[in-house]
């Protein structure tokens, strides 16, 4: 990961890569012509999103408070953002022009991207490693040969 | 054989639902505990080392986005369950 150091660029490159992701149920949905699915989706990733850019601004905070009372800040706000959710759910579920399953999946579509990320990251950290490995094997060996 | 008429088979149904929705919501309160403590500890590693402050506020938002994902399993759980039946 490269912005690591850098949460505001970080926030950016994981929405983008959420929306860049999303775009292929989306188009999917937009071409079947389940016009609920579609909503449901959209309204999920929405959420998620803002939800996201709350959890910054909340973490932000936190990080200047005394160590007991930003463990109960960030818990009370844990659970703020949880009424969020259920209240998102139950409009999804109640309301007949959007789809529940896929809201919900828009709601975890942000959590797939960072975990695919993290996973497609080690696995390229693993690659190199091995390919540098090899390298060197192949230098050491190439050392001995010529003397 | 006791044998139940199909007003009370679907009364213990629905009771049966709503109380597995109750139990599937004790565990949105996990994530919860858990946030708090990251937050309490990441508040010591700023004070320790106040240059690192990107880095903590950047991992501890990829793990709490992690995290919360199993309160909101538990929270579809518990809707589909009061919803459906």
């Amino acid at each position: 990961m490269k912005y690591i150091n850098n949460p505001d660029r970080m926030q950016i490159e994981i929405i983008k890569r959420t929306y860049l992701v999303s775009s292929l149920p989306i188009a999917y949905s937009l071409i079947s012509g389940e016009f609920e699915t579609l909503l449901g989706f959209v309204f999920g990733l929405v959420i998620s999103t803002l939800i996201l850019r709350l959890r910054v601004i909340n973490i932000e905070r936190s990080l200047d408070m005394e160590e007991e009372k930003a463990e109960t800040f960030i818990r009370n706000r844990y659970f703020i953002e949880y009424a969020i959710y259920l209240v998102v759910l139950v409009v999804a579920r109640t309301n007949p022009s959007l789809n529940f399953l896929a809201a919900a999946v828009g709601l975890f579509m942000m959590k797939f991207t960072v975990i695919m990320w993290v996973i497609f990251d080690m696995a390229k950290g693993g690659l190199k490693n091995k390919l540098q490995e090899y390298k060197d094997l192949k230098e050491d060996k190439s050392e001995k040969g010529g003397n | 054989m006791v044998e139940f008429a199909p007003e009370v088979i679907d009364t213990i149904i629905r009771a049966s639902a709503l109380l597995g929705a109750g139990f599937a919501m004790i565990a949105g309160i996990g994530p919860g505990i858990g946030q708090g403590y990251a937050a309490g500890k990441a508040v010591e590693s700023v004070a320790r080392d106040p240059e690192a402050r990107g880095n903590i506020i950047t991992t501890m938002l990829l793990g709490q986005a992690v995290a919360e994902s199993t309160g909101i399993y538990s929270l579809v759980i518990a809707i589909v369950l009061i919803f459906t039946i």
